[in-house]
């Protein structure tokens, strides 16, 4: 099949790339809960016939390297009884999700009666069953106490789903009301996706569609191929740690042996530690994809994220380690956590290929929710979710990190919301919520500064708080030379004037008015040796009190 | 009877545009060349070129102008450029850092080796201030004076220009900021000074904050600006009022747009706006979407049943400006949007522009790199001795040589480079409409394309084909047509007040009291500015008691007097939740956020004369080869001019004037409507 001309080519894959901003634009009109519309946790993908990415929308990146998978599972499950009109959805990290939160909606398109398309679109919901309110249970030793596990299912056929089915799900979860809205949003905007694609079909015709999306992937994979054969070849190990399991189980490895020859990469991650018995596990297609995000952050931003430019990556795991886990285990911090070491301790081997390009670590993640009564609203819980003091980002070759702009799973996409409207609408009170001198890792270029929180504890009444995250003993990774930032050091300072440091995975921490949550985020990564820093920058950081 | 004028002027980046409208309704377009370095000298010399046009001189000319409406992008320069004022903030103790935090985003999602960006107001002229109010209004820290004097002694040393007074929940009590920002005038006299409070009351302090800082940093450029127009004016005789048209739409008196300086980061754009709602009240049509192509970029915006939609802000040169504004889509492909091969190995059409300088290949400036203006002429549909009415030479043989180079690269002919440049140019702009509509949740197909801006008629007809468009509209004016708008648009205030309790919608008795009170003072300060009649128009923000984000209600229709109102305000926020979201949630808390009212002083209408005076229905003045879908043909030139009323010119065929070019495409019927269009029956694609 020959190629269709250049201008078609390029008027297709602008096409393309439109369909999927405009579906991430229908799914952020129609979401219903805080989750999706604000901090916009969801991912549109288009993927051809054979589950091969041709677009993605640029929202979460942890998410864009793993949707195929969803659509493999899908093609494995259902094969040629796949028709015009169905909907599929699904979670079950060991059959195409990457956690229990995240479904994923996957709608085929057809023309004339053949699959060309499918459309995709992946949303981190509210609640899913499980444990612990809001998915994320420290003490789940078993998938069963992480949620709902849903394997590919036939939601629907003829474009509607099955209510009964629906109904089940949502049963099955503490928010059925936020969970069905965003399940709905999710079915719409693959359908709007189904729509357009059908219209590009109508006008250039199977044939030429399915010509332009191989050349739109082979571009993709030159450009990709181009920038890595510019690199230095060699092989080289990259490590990095998670601080403990939350069993006692400490200093847990993410092992990378990358090998760069020529246009190739092999990233070999066999060597990692053995699986844990809690939620850090991380599921295949979100191990992948946290290489593919690596990968990605090292090429030039403008390389199209589809499957192209993923093909020079090969990527080596060895079943029952915590990259790879055995089907059964807990993987719902996945996402962040082990995802953000397995990106560190690629980038930190392929540094030495591409130094310039290679940029210090980025936060980790740690999470507080707070569950109360606030004394203005009478015979009502409240639940809140920390996003504030976020971590720095990491320094580069350009320049010093962004300064609480979050992790490497997220790189600046995750919004955190107004103190005034949280001290409106929840009893705390933000004494102080400002950058963390000291925090940044120091280098030629410095990484960003993590945030510190001091909120103090309005409740009527006792409340309680439960933590998900990791990186209080490891800072995020200098890199070539440039030092590493400062761990998080979160503590609670009681009302009763005793203090004590909080674990990264504890569940019901008993809370008093008064009490105060003392949030010290780390910074990001430095980047080259601190002795080339510029002494006008390093006076400047002096003159701004950042050191 | 002497002829009385108004004048619109609209200061694009390379032209200044001068739009007169006489008594009897006669409209005269005038253009100069822009002059960046003080926007006002083009303003008179564009002045000047108006009155040779109307055979005056420039004190005659002036001396019969009753009104004279500004467009600027003298603060959005300052903002893109950094070139603003030295500013200082004054900011709660445990707080500095908000407006460097940005919430937490970065932009450029893939791009991990952006450099942070600096922020606008750098963190050792954030100085704490110890004070701190509650958001229920209780003081938690009086305003401690000696943290303040330690301040303002800072202030002093680093001998500031602009200083913003940000303390957080001032939107429910501004009196430490009042208090602080007259602290800082007492002892820094002739610095810009602005509280966050005075420029957003609303909670949410990243976006008050961002924006008062916006305003401090931009102030003191804007005054000076529109000090020294109004002396040049002066100079040339000119006294009186000059109002300068602002983001949401609306215009302002000059003192209100230096106060509010902020407050003009969209002048620029809004006046195509503003003119798409004047159009719709001539007839035009109550739902347009405006598209107007300019050298660098493409603005786009709905008007729905006649009105201009607004949003809640912008962000311009990566500072977040939360004033209620136009709520336009800008896409980076213009005319002088730059064809290439992508570093993926696709043909690409911009975001990187030859601007004004070097220009496309064309304007043989030294532009080696061809733009989609190249490609509008090496396809024939410009004429390259008549670009401007001949004000400009165009260079076919050079830009043709430059799509040699693309072709070469793609392996395609020079032609088919430049029809697919052309092509993929009509694509990106169809696909930006297409995003602006379905932000709104609105179809386009069920809108009239109105097309302005120099180059727009080149591409609106195959755009609104990819749209499945039916219907383009392009005015006489289309190439002046900003500067027509903001003849035709009202004074204008906004004002929002954060009513935020401990939730719900309050009581019937207190929405009216809220109401009130912005109703008083926002008509003071509109009676302050002008004698005329003066309507308000009411709306709020509210949500769902566990949502994060608001959204604008309309109150308009809501029935204000009787008993029931807050259960009536209530039911307009469902009806308006599921008209945007498909569904509401009756039952659930309701939380009012924001109050908001416009205050609207209507400005007498403009007078409209015949769009032609042409008697008999004009031939074809010369016929041009243009390349069309791969094939050459020669299609019939017409005159905008000459056009009578009620002809109908069938596509394929060229309408042209002196600054605008209008392409008919196979299928399509152009009828001129003697209210001053184009109207354009574009057929449905098969």
């Amino acid at each position: 099949m020959s190629a269709p001309d250049p201008v078609t080519l390029s008027v297709l894959d602008n096409r393309f790339r439109a369909i999927v901003e405009e579906m991430g634009e229908a799914m952020l009109r129609t979401a219903y809960s805080q989750i999706l519309n604000s901090s916009r946790d969801f991912s549109i993908a288009l993927c051809d016939g054979q589950a091969r990415l041709v677009a993605q929308a640029d929202h979460i990146p942890v998410h864009v390297g793993a949707m195929p998978f969803a659509v493999q599972a899908v093609l494995e499950a259902f094969g040629d009884a796949i028709a015009e009109g169905d909907i599929y959805l699904l979670n079950d990290p060991y059959h195409g999700g990457s956690h229990l939160p995240d479904l994923t909606i996957v709608v085929p398109v057809f023309a004339a009666g053949r699959l060309i398309f499918f459309s995709v679109v992946r949303a981190h919901h509210t609640d899913i069953g499980g444990g612990t309110h809001g998915a994320y249970n420290p003490a789940a030793t078993e998938i069963f106490q992480e949620g709902l596990r849903l394997p590919p299912i036939l939601l629907g056929q003829g474009r509607e789903p099955r209510a009964d089915l629906v109904r089940m799900i949502v049963t099955n979860t503490r928010l059925p009301r936020e969970v069905r809205g965003d399940l709905m949003a999710m079915i719409g905007a693959a359908h709007l996706g189904e729509k357009r694609l059908l219209a590009v079909l109508d006008r250039h015709g199977a044939v030429e569609t399915e010509a332009a999306i191989a050349a739109i992937l082979a571009l993709s994979e030159a450009h990709a191929r181009r920038i890595i054969a510019s690199w230095a070849d060699g092989e080289w190990r990259g490590e990095a740690f998670l601080d403990d399991d939350g069993f006692g189980r400490e200093d847990i490895a993410i092992r990378a042996r990358v090998a760069k020859r020529g246009d190739s990469i092999t990233v070999d991650l066999t060597e990692s530690d053995p699986q844990v018995p809690s939620f850090l596990n991380s599921s295949w297609p979100n191990t992948a994809s946290a290489v593919r995000m690596a990968i990605a952050f090292l090429l030039d931003p403008d390389v199209a994220k589809n499957d192209g430019c993923f093909r020079p990556i090969e990527i080596l795991a060895k079943e029952g380690t915590i990259v790879l886990p055995r089907e059964g285990a807990p993987v719902t911090m996945c996402t962040s956590h082990c995802s953000n070491e397995i990106v560190e301790a690629v980038v930190k081997a392929l540094a030495n290929a591409c130094p310039d390009r290679a940029m210090g670590g980025w936060g980790r993640r740690y999470r507080v929710a707070i569950k109360g009564r606030d004394p203005r609203r009478p015979g009502r819980d409240f639940v809140w979710h920390m996003f504030h003091a976020r971590p720095g980002g990491g320094a580069s070759s350009q320049g010093d990190g962004w300064s609480t702009a979050g992790e490497w799973h997220s790189a600046g996409g995750l919004k955190f919301g107004s103190v005034e409207m949280a001290e409106a609408r929840f009893p705390l009170f933000f004494a102080k919520h400002e950058f963390r001198p000291g925090s940044a890792g120091d280098g030629t270029f410095r990484g960003g500064l993590g945030g510190e929180l001091v909120m103090r504890l309005e409740t009527e009444g006792p409340a309680v708080a439960n933590t998900a995250g990791d990186g209080v003993r490891y800072g995020a990774a200098g890199m070539l030379g440039g030092r590493d930032a400062a761990p998080h050091h979160y503590t609670l300072e009681r009302a009763d004037g005793t203090e004590r440091v909080l674990r990264t995975k504890e569940v019901g921490i008993p809370l008093a008015p008064g009490d105060v949550l003392h949030v010290r985020a780390g910074g990001g990564g430095g980047w080259g040796p601190p002795e080339g820093r510029d002494p006008a920058a390093r006076a400047r950081d002096e003159a701004e009190g950042l050191l | 009877m002497t002829a009385r004028f108004r004048i619109g002027v609209d200061v694009g980046g390379t032209f200044t545009d001068v739009v007169c409208v006489a008594s009897d309704g006669a409209t005269t377009l005038a253009k100069a060349s822009s002059t960046p370095a003080d926007q006002s000298e083009g303003v008179v010399n564009g002045l000047g070129v108006l009155a040779d046009r109307l055979g005056l001189s420039l004190a005659d000319l002036l001396a019969r102008t009753e009104r004279i409406v500004h467009g600027t992008t003298v603060a959005t320069n300052a903002l893109l450029e950094r070139r603003g004022a030295k500013v200082a903030m004054l900011t709660t103790e445990g707080h500095r850092d908000v407006i460097e935090m940005r919430e937490g985003l970065k932009p450029d999602r893939y791009n991990l080796r952006l450099p942070a960006a600096p922020a606008l107001v750098p963190r050792r002229l954030r100085l704490p201030v110890r004070e701190r109010i509650r958001p229920d209004g209780r003081v938690e820290v009086p305003l401690d004076a000696a943290s303040l004097d330690a301040a303002i002694a800072t202030l002093k040393a680093e001998q500031v220009e602009a200083v913003a007074v940000c303390f957080l929940h001032s939107w429910r009590d501004d009196a430490h900021e009042r208090a602080a920002a007259e602290a800082v005038r007492a002892a820094l006299p002739g610095v810009f000074v602005t509280t966050s409070a005075e420029v957003l009351p609303q909670i949410k302090e990243f976006e008050r904050f961002s924006t008062a800082c916006v305003n401090a940093y931009v102030g003191p450029v804007v005054s000076r600006y529109l000090a020294r127009l109004r002396g040049r004016l002066a100079d040339a005789g000119y006294g009186g009022p000059v109002f300068v048209i602002l983001s949401h739409g609306g215009v302002a008196p000059v003192e209100e747009a230096a106060r509010l300086a902020a407050g003009t980061a969209l002048s620029g754009p809004a006046g195509g706006v503003a003119a798409g709602v004047a159009l719709a009240q001539r007839g035009l049509g109550q739902d347009l979407i405006t598209f107007d192509v300019g050298g660098t970029s493409t603005d786009i915006a709905l008007i729905q049943e006649g009105e201009a939609a607004l949003g809640r802000g912008r962000t311009v040169g990566g500072e977040r400006i939360a004033l209620e504004s136009l709520d336009i889509v800008t896409l980076g492909a213009g005319g002088g949007s730059i064809g290439h091969v992508g570093a993926g190995g696709t043909l690409q059409v911009g975001p990187r522009s030859a601007g004004a300088v070097p220009g496309p290949v064309a304007y043989g400036q030294g532009g080696t790199e061809p733009a989609v203006t190249d490609a509008n002429l090496v396809l024939g549909y410009l004429d390259p001795d008549n670009f401007l009415g001949g004000a400009r030479k165009l260079d076919r043989e050079g830009a043709l040589a430059a799509f040699g180079r693309l072709g070469a690269a793609l392996g395609i002919t020079a032609m088919e480079a430049a029809e697919g440049v052309h092509r993929l140019a009509n694509v990106r702009m169809a696909d930006g409409i297409r995003v602006a509509t379905v932000r709104r949740g609105v179809d386009p197909r069920d809108f009239a394309l109105l097309s302005f801006g120099g180059a727009a008629g080149l591409h609106a007809s195959a755009v609104a084909r990819e749209l499945g468009m039916t219907r383009v509209a392009v005015p006489v004016f289309a190439a002046g047509l900003s500067a027509w708008g903001m003849l035709h648009t009202d004074l204008r205030y906004e004002m929002a007040r954060s009513e935020l309790g401990t939730g719900g919608v309050p009581a019937d008795d207190a929405l009216r009291a809220i109401w009130e009170g912005l109703e008083s003072e926002g008509r003071a300060r509109v009676a302050a500015w002008f004698g005329g009649a003066i309507e308000t128009r009411r709306a709020a923000d509210m949500r769902y008691g566990e949502q994060v984000f608001e959204i604008p209600v309309p109150l308009d229709g809501v029935e204000w007097d009787s008993p029931g109102l807050a259960a009536r305000v209530t039911e307009a926020f469902h009806a308006r939740h599921r008209a945007l979201f498909t569904y509401a949630l009756q039952g659930e808390e309701v939380v009012l956020v924001n109050a908001r009212l416009a205050v609207i002083g209507r400005l007498p209408p403009m007078p409209a004369a015949a769009a032609t005076t042409a008697a008999a229905p004009a031939e074809p003045f010369a016929t041009r080869r243009a390349r069309l879908a791969g094939a050459e043909q020669a299609l019939p030139v017409f005159a905008f001019a000459a056009l009578a009323a009620g002809q109908v010119v069938q596509g394929p065929a060229i309408v042209e004037s002196d600054t605008t070019t209008v392409l008919l495409l196979p299928g399509d019927a152009a009828r001129m409507d003697g209210r001053g269009w184009l109207d354009i029956t574009v057929p449905k694609e098969a």
